[in-house]
């Protein structure tokens, strides 16, 4: 994924750089506010499945322990 | 004379019966109670062991916690720098972008990079040598040392 900052300065060239690289001219955009939104939402979403597999991690050692030490005795 | 005498006779004889008959009921107590007594010593063995395991449980999952904590509290400082990166001392990510527009592309692509690789990471992807032997500012994943650079210690 690669991201193209685009402003009304240097629009023109943007675009007709994507044409010249045989890309569709067209942009799916987000205002800065809208870019700091994304990138905080995907390190909170990075930080929730940190947690959940953390806690996956746990549950799997501690039932496998137990089965491990049933099936001794 | 004779009755008085057989009379007693059957009196003595019916008390040694009931006697005998007695300790017999005795010893057939004394041993369903023996019985219940190992029972109970037997239950309170495994009750014993129920306790010290629900113990033991209770340790673990407070240390569990306390790890989870930890690892809560450095996501969130990772979640803090974030936002200093693109708030401190009232910088304008928006301005700086038009004015440097080739720096801040580039800069925005590569922490791109570096944040995919930490939701590898987040889903379970293992370090590699050089996340793991990190340990200069140069050298880490920027989105995510708390999790990508476990040797990294913040200077």
């Amino acid at each position: 994924m690669q991201w193209i900052i685009i402003t009304s300065e240097n629009a023109d060239e943007v675009f007709k750089r994507l044409e010249e690289k045989g890309i569709d001219p067209v942009l799916w955009g987000l205002t800065d506010k809208d870019f700091e939104l994304l990138a905080k939402n995907f390190a909170r979403i990075r930080n929730q499945l940190m947690v959940t597999n953390n806690l996956l991690d746990k549950y799997k050692e501690y039932y496998e322990t137990e089965d491990k030490e049933d099936g001794e005795r | 004379m004779f009755g008085i005498r057989l009379f007693f006779i059957g009196l003595i004889a019916t008390a040694i019966a009931g006697g005998g008959f007695y300790v017999f009921k005795l010893q057939k107590d004394n041993a369903i109670l023996k019985a219940n007594a190992i029972k109970m010593e037997s239950a309170i063995a495994d009750q014993k062991t129920l306790i010290e395991n629900q113990k033991k449980d209770f340790e673990e999952i407070l240390e569990a916690n306390k790890k989870m904590n930890e690892l809560v509290s450095v996501l969130k400082k990772d979640l803090e720098d974030l936002d200093k990166r693109f708030n401190k001392k009232n910088r304008d990510v928006g301005k700086l972008a038009i004015a440097k527009t080739k720096s801040i592309e580039r800069i925005t692509n590569g922490a791109s990079a570096l944040a995919t690789r930490c939701i590898e990471i987040a889903s379970g992807s293992p370090l590699t040598e050089k996340e793991i032997n990190a340990t200069k500012k140069s050298e880490i994943n920027t989105e995510c040392p708390s999790i990508a650079n476990p040797n990294y210690i913040p200077y």
